[in-house]
Parts: structure tokens; C-alpha cells; sequence
């Protein structure tokens, strides 16, 4: 009974895969895994990743998924294999990254036996994925795949599992193309493509009667695509109103652009934030009012009429009640108003909300990032400004890993493009950016990627350098060394009494040597007058590099509204000359 | 005069939350009722009742009905949430249509021992036209149908008779939207 139209599950999966445009998947082999890796060996256009653990194979997904547009796809054993990517699925799920994670099981008739590196994937990640398959049939396994990807790319973007027990990768059926599928339109959630067209009038008409406007831009402006931040210009230009942007909306619209506020919420701009405590309209473009973002709630923007536009229902009136909103995606409604303001010949040129910029240009002057370097120490902030001085020529990509550094590289670095800042915001990762960074300079691999990092964050991910040297992946990881948990000890400075429990990095490994060590390239800048030199020096070098980044070991990131205060009781830097005491104050908030 | 509170009563410290019936059409695979009780125990969403059954064969469908106490607000976001799970075709909050229909069903077991008590059972059983499954010299099982709240109070009438043994299950209500 040999039928030449049939293929096993693991040809099965690797053709799907082709038809899927696929030509990168990051993953790390075991038993159950086996027949798939058989089929990967003597083929050629899928290019396996092979990293050092399978938490980098996720997050280098999603770095690759961020930096491309495209699916991230990532292949992993059993049992471990599976558990080490929770916390990435994770991840996904809460920054909307497309990637589809393939996960070997125990063969069918021992699944529920205990068996060896058996556990109970979809129960695990049910709550991690946009949505988990276990497929039990190897006819089903065409289908199930093809889903998965529509699924993980449509709507809201999202991580989707399959996990394909050992028997049914040995299993025959016929293949099933793409092309050959009907979706259920249900299942797939692709959110509206109808222009809202009333939601468009009201905007355009509140937009004509607003005193103080604002634009709040979030991540979901990146997921409608380029385009949606085009539009996004466009319309800013057209209008001259102000805008900021979430961690995520980075880069949607471009940061040295005169109309950009920065970022917004807990260590956003001063004139961000106060912007949206005074606006009295706020017009969120795929933002999802976080609680980083809004600080406490009962004073969140008090007088403003709010529109919101997010293909995702649930985030609509979920944390912030709004007046109008769209379920249509991002780049059709931006278009629609853009095009309804040239149709109409609206106007903006006489409104300019002069009273409004002159108040935001008040609260500019308070300079809150301005910082002082001194002639000795390197400040944290000082080495992302020449950082992003010495490479804001080339085509760069900067992915992060969580704290301090995060939060200045956000601050300091302007990105004039989207997806070329790679972050993990929603949960909030240490060791998601040396991964990501390899995904990124798979994605792009003539750009600079960078991973802005702190050293105990680059520590949870190291062994990834591994296979950033096997596969000459020129990666940079761009260290501010400060030999401390700095945002943990930043907290615990603010609102602990300065007892800094457990945030001191003792017994840090020599960076250089380390390097070395892994065949990368280690430098060193101790001071000042080293930095720009060996910035220089690590964009040169053409591998990946690890510069070890001395900087001032209690340096703090401001401004910072504490979680639990409101946008209005930002503290300020000690640089803040007006406002000495703020540091005092602000220990009874929170 | 009524006198005064020593203590202001906060009048909107509670939060409005009412009970509200949802009816989910879902496609009929594994792991459904998972995501569904998963999506509710983790996002700290209550589960009052909860009855599922295969409605269409042929379409694959279940029908998945949910009592849950919240704020209008919570409410919706718990629509919002359902209908972002994959095999979900829609989820409905029943009191938002203009007609619709529930009933539940229960079985309840009377354990007595004596005469006055089965004379006051059986008026009871009567009044709210329960059906008898089964009637032995010392117990009775009904059958009992319609809303929650007309279960409720029948319950709560049997329990005005002292010295009775109750033993019951109920299917928690199912809705149909018109
Ligand atoms: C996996 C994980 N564990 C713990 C935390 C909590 N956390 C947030 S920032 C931080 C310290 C990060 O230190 P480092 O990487 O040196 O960055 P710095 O703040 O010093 O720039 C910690 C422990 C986290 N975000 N992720
Ligand atoms: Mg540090």
C-alpha cells in the first residue's frame, strides 16, 4: 500500500512549512522530535536554527517575527523542550507577536501513561497561546497547520501551538495545500475590514472642535503594518496634532519628528504624560490603556472625549471607558480618515492649536531627560544618546532586555521606522534580547542588531552567544554594566527605604574574556573618554561582539510615576532644578 | 424617626454586580470547556452554573450555557474574551435580547417520616406542578423545571418543613435566545 500521494507527518509539516513561505525555524532536537529533524537533514530551503536552549528558539521567533512582519516559527522536543518556552509564549501572547511553536509529544497510545518527557502541552500552554492544537489524526495535520499560521498572523497577533505526537510524524496522508483550504471564518477572528464610516465623521468632526488633541499610539499601529504608520504620519502632518506613543508604538511615527511627544506612561516624557492628563480629545490608535500607561485610573486624562481604534474587542472599554471606537483594523481606518479629510477639504491650517503647543512647549522646557555627564564616570543615558549618535546612519534594529537600560535606550534611542525596536513590554522579560537579536539578524542580516542590555539580564540568556557565533550572526550586545538589578534597586532606592535586598550582581563574570571564550569578540569602555571609541569599534567588527559598558552604579531612570500615582505626580531627576523635593514626595505614593 | 448611622454607609462601595446568563455556540472539539473554564478561573471571573451539550451533529456545534455574577462591565468583557477564543461562534448575553427563555432542571429526593409530612410535601410538589419520579413508602423523587428562581423558591418552601432529609442536583439553566 505504497501511495506515492501520501507523505508522513514530519514531510507533511516540512511541506506546509515551504507552502507557508517559511525559510527560518530556530529549534533544539530530542526524542520526540526525531522524525522531523530526519526530514530537515537534506533538504534545503529551510534553514534550521540550532540554539543553545529552547527559551532562545522563542524568543529568537519573536525577534525574527518583529523585525520581518512575518510568522516566527520555532521547533521543540517534548516534555522540556516544551516547558522552557512557556515563558515566551507568554511573552507573545502579551505583545501580540505572530509565531507558531511545533511541539513533539509522546507517541499517542502513551499519552496519559506518564511516559518519558511526557507532559500535558495544550493543558500547559492553553493559557499562553492564542490558541493550541493536538493533532490525533496525521489527515487532520495539513489543515491544522495552515490554520495555525492564518490564526497566529490574523487579527490580533498571537503565539499558536501545535504539538504532534512522535506516531503521528511517522503517520501517512495526503498532503493538503494552502490554496486547497477554506477557513472558517470564525475561527480565524480577522477582525473588520468595513470602514467604520460614522466612527470616521465623529472623529474628523471632534478633531475640528478640539482645543487640546492628542494622539496615543501603541503597538497595534506596528501589527497593521507599514503602511498604518504612513497613514499615521499623514494624518499627524495633517492636522498638527501631538503624539506619543507607547514602549511598543516606537518607531510607528518618527521620534525626532517636531510633533512627537515621545513615549508616554510610568517613565515616559513629562510633557507625554501631562499632555494626556490635560488633552481634551485622545485619539488611541492600537494601544491597549496598560497600567503602565494610564497610572491610576480614577485620574487618567479626566476631561478628554476618547476614540480608540483596535482590531481586539476585549481591549475596547476594558481598562478605560471610551466614547467611540472602531474594531476595524488600523491602516483601512487611518486611510478612510485621511481620505475623508482631502474629500471634504477640511482644513487644519487655521486651527494649529497654538494654546495647546505653547503649553506642551512649557513642559518641554523642563528638559525632564536632560542629565549631566560628568568627565569621569560613564552616565547609562550618555552611552545610549552616542550609541544612538553613532549608528542612527546605518539601518539599525535594537532589541532590549528589562530594566534600567530598557527604559533609557526607549528614552534615548529614536527610532524614524517601525519594527526596527524590538522589546518585551507586556511581560516584561530579562533575557529576551540577546535571543531576539539572533531572530533579528536572521530576519536582516546586512542591518545592525543591537541588544541594549543590563548585565544580570544578558546573564538568564547567555549561552545564545553560542549560536550567534555559529551561524556569524554579527549581533552586538551593547552592556550597561551597572552591577545591579538597577531597576530593582531603583524601587527598592524609591520605596524601600534604600534596603537593597538581594539587587547587587555579585560574582559577575569578566564580560571581555567571555567573549572570547565563545569565540565572540569582548570590548570595554570604563570611562568616559572610552565610550565613543569603542562604540565605534564594536559597529566595525563583523561578529558578534560583547561590550562591557561601566556605568554609574546608581544612576536612576526618570521621570517615573510610581505604579498606583497618576500621571500628574511624576517624579522628576535630581537634575529637576525647580522641583528639588520631588524625590521626598514621592516615597508616600505608590 | 429612624435614627442615624454612627457609620456613613457607602452607598456604591458594592459594585452593581448582577447575575447574567450566557449562551456560547462553540465548535464541538477537545479542550473547548477548558479554554472556556480556563479563560474564567484565570482571569478571576465567576462560574455560577455551567451546562454543555452537542446541539448539531452535523455542524459539530455544543451549546455552552454560563450563569455569572459581575458588573455590566465585567460582563462584557467576558463576551469580548469568549468570543476571542478560536472554536467560539458567538457568545450572548441572554438579558440583552428582547426575548428570550431559560430553564433548569432538577431532581430532588424527600426522605420523610410522617403523614403530615408527605401531606405537606406532596402540596408543595403540587403548587409548583413538579413531576414524580418515584415514590416509596419513606421517600419521593420529583422532578422540577423552570427558571433557577422558581427552583429556588420551591426549594425554599420545602425547607419550612422541619424533620425532612433533602438530597438533590440540578442542571444549572440553559437559555434560548429568540
Ligand atoms: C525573568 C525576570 N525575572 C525578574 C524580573 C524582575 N526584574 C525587572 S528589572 C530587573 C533587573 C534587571 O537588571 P539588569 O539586567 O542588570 O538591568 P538594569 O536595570 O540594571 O539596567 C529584575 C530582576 C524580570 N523582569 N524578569
Ligand atoms: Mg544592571
Amino acid at each position: 500500500m505504497n501511495n506515492e500521494n501520501e507523505f508522513t507527518g514530519a514531510d507533511i509539516l516540512l511541506k506546509a512549512l515551504k507552502d507557508q513561505e517559511v525559510d527560518t525555524i530556530f529549534g533544539y532536537p530530542g526524542g520526540a522530535v526525531l522524525p522531523i529533524y530526519d526530514a530537515i537533514f537534506g533538504q534545503n530551503f529551510l534553514k534550521h536554527v540550532l540554539v543553545r536552549q529552547e527559551a532562545g528558539a522563542v524568543h529568537a521567533a519573536e525577534g525574527y517575527a518583529r523585525s520581518s512582519g512575518k510568522v516566527g516559527v520555532l521547533l521543540v522536543t517534548s516534555g522540556p523542550g516544551v516547558t522552557n518556552v512557556v515563558t515566551g509564549l507568554t511573552d507573545a501572547l502579551m505583545d501580540s507577536i505572530p509565531i507558531v511553536c511545533i511541539s513533539g509529544q509522546v507517541p499517542s497510545h502513551l499519552i496519559g501513561t506518564d511516559a518519558f518527557q511526557e507532559c500535558d502541552t495544550t493543558g500547559i500552554t492553553r493559557p499562553c497561546t492564542k490558541h493550541n492544537y493536538l493533532v490525533k489524526d496525521v489527515s487532520k495535520l495539513s489543515e491544522t497547520i495552515h490554520e495555525a499560521f492564518k490564526i497566529a498572523s490574523s487579527g490580533r497577533p498571537g503565539p499558536v501551538l501545535i504539538d504532534i505526537p512522535k506516531d503521528i510524524q511517522f503517520a501517512k496522508s495526503k498532503y493538503i495545500s494552502k490554496k486547497d483550504i477554506s477557513f472558517r471564518e470564525h475561527r480565524i477572528k480577522a477582525g473588520s475590514k468595513n470602514v467604520d464610516k460614522n466612527f470616521v465623521k465623529e472623529l474628523v468632526n471632534h478633531i475640528k472642535k478640539s482645543e487640546r488633541p492628542i494622539f496615543y499610539v501603541g503597538g497595534g499601529c506596528l501589527n497593521s503594518g507599514h503602511q498604518a504608520s504612513q497613514e499615521l504620519i499623514k494624518l499627524v502632518n495633517k492636522t498638527n496634532i501631538p503624539i506619543t506613543t507607547t514602549l511598543h508604538g516606537l518607531g510607528c511615527f518618527p521620534g525626532e519628528d517636531k510633533s512627537s511627544l515621545g513615549m508616554l506612561g510610568m517613565h515616559g516624557n513629562y510633557e507625554a504624560n501631562l499632555a494626556m492628563n490635560k488633552c481634551d480629545l485622545m485619539i488611541n490608535v492600537g494601544a491597549r490603556f496598560d497600567d503602565r500607561v494610564t497610572g491610576r485610573l480614577d485620574a487618567f486624562s479626566p476631561d478628554s472625549i476618547k476614540f480608540h481604534i483596535d482590531i481586539d474587542q476585549s481591549s475596547i472599554n476594558k481598562n478605560v471607558k471610551v466614547n467611540f471606537h472602531t474594531n476595524t483594523d488600523i491602516t483601512i481606518t487611518l486611510k478612510e480618515i485621511n481620505a475623508f479629510i482631502d474629500s471634504n477639504n477640511i482644513d487644519f491650517g487655521d486651527k494649529d492649536y497654538d494654546n495647546w503647543w505653547g503649553q506642551i512647549n512649557e513642559w518641554r522646557k523642563k528638559e525632564c531627560l536632560h542629565y549631566e555627564q560628568g568627565d569621569e564616570v560613564i552616565k547609562p543615558q550618555h552611552a545610549i544618546s552616542r550609541l544612538y549618535e553613532l549608528t542612527k546612519q546605518k539601518d539599525t534594529f535594537v532589541t532590549t532586555e528589562v530594566g534600567q537600560h530598557q527604559m533609557w535606550a526607549a528614552q534615548y534611542y529614536k527610532f524614524s521606522k517601525p519594527n526596527r525596536w524590538i522589546t518585551s513590554g507586556g511581560l516584561g522579560t530579562m533575557g529576551f534580547g540577546m535571543p531576539a537579536a539572533v531572530g533579528a539578524q536572521m530576519a536582516n542580516p546586512d542591518s545592525l542588531v543591537i541588544d541594549i542590555a543590563g548585565e544580570a539580564s544578558f546573564l538568564m540568556n547567555i549561552q545564545e552567544i553560542a549560536t550567534a557565533v555559529q551561524y556569524k550572526l554579527p549581533i552586538k550586545i551593547f552592556i550597561l554594566n551597572n552591577e545591579y538589578m538597577g531597576m530593582v534597586r531603583q524601587w527598592q532606592e524609591l520605596l524601600h527605604g534604600s534596603r537593597y535586598s538581594e539587587s547587587y550582581v555579585d560574582a559577575l563574570p569578566d564580560f571581555k574574556k567571555l567573549a572570547e571564550s565563545f569565540n565572540a569578540v569582548g570590548v570595554r569602555a570604563k570611562n568616559i573618554s572610552e565610550l565613543d571609541d569603542t562604540i565605534n569599534e564594536m559597529i566595525s567588527i563583523d561578529r558578534p561582539v560583547i561590550a562591557d559598558i561601566w556605568v554609574d552604579k546608581k544612576e536612576n531612570c526618570f521621570p517615573m510615576i510610581p505604579s498606583g500615582a497618576a500621571h500628574h505626580e511624576m517624579l522628576l531627576s535630581k537634575y529637576d532644578k525647580e522641583n528639588p523635593e520631588n524625590q521626598e514626595k514621592g516615597k508616600v505614593l505608590v | 424617626m429612624s435614627s442615624t448611622s454612627v457609620y456613613p454607609t457607602p452607598i456604591n462601595a458594592f459594585k452593581q454586580s448582577k447575575r447574567s446568563v450566557l449562551s456560547v455556540i462553540v465548535d464541538n472539539e477537545p479542550g473547548i470547556l477548558a479554554r472556556i473554564v480556563g479563560l474564567f478561573s484565570g482571569r478571576g471571573y465567576n462560574i455560577e452554573a455551567l451546562n454543555v451539550t452537542v446541539v448539531d451533529v452535523k455542524k459539530n456545534l455544543s451549546r455552552i450555557t454560563i450563569e455569572t455574577l459581575g458588573e455590566e462591565k465585567v460582563i462584557s468583557q467576558i463576551i469580548a474574551q469568549l468570543e476571542k477564543l478560536v472554536p467560539v461562534h458567538s457568545a450572548t448575553n441572554l438579558a440583552n435580547l428582547s426575548e428570550s427563555y431559560e430553564a433548569e432542571i432538577c431532581l430532588v429526593k424527600i426522605e420523610f417520616e410522617n403523614e403530615e409530612q408527605d401531606q405537606k410535601i406532596l402540596n408543595f410538589a403540587d403548587i409548583y406542578r413538579s413531576r414524580t419520579v418515584q415514590k416509596r413508602q419513606n421517600f419521593v423523587v420529583y422532578e422540577i423545571s423552570g427558571t433557577s428562581e422558581r427552583i429556588n423558591k420551591f426549594l425554599d418552601d420545602l425547607d419550612t418543613i422541619g424533620g425532612i432529609k433533602v438530597e438533590l442536583v440540578r442542571s444549572g439553566p440553559i437559555g434560548l435566545g429568540i
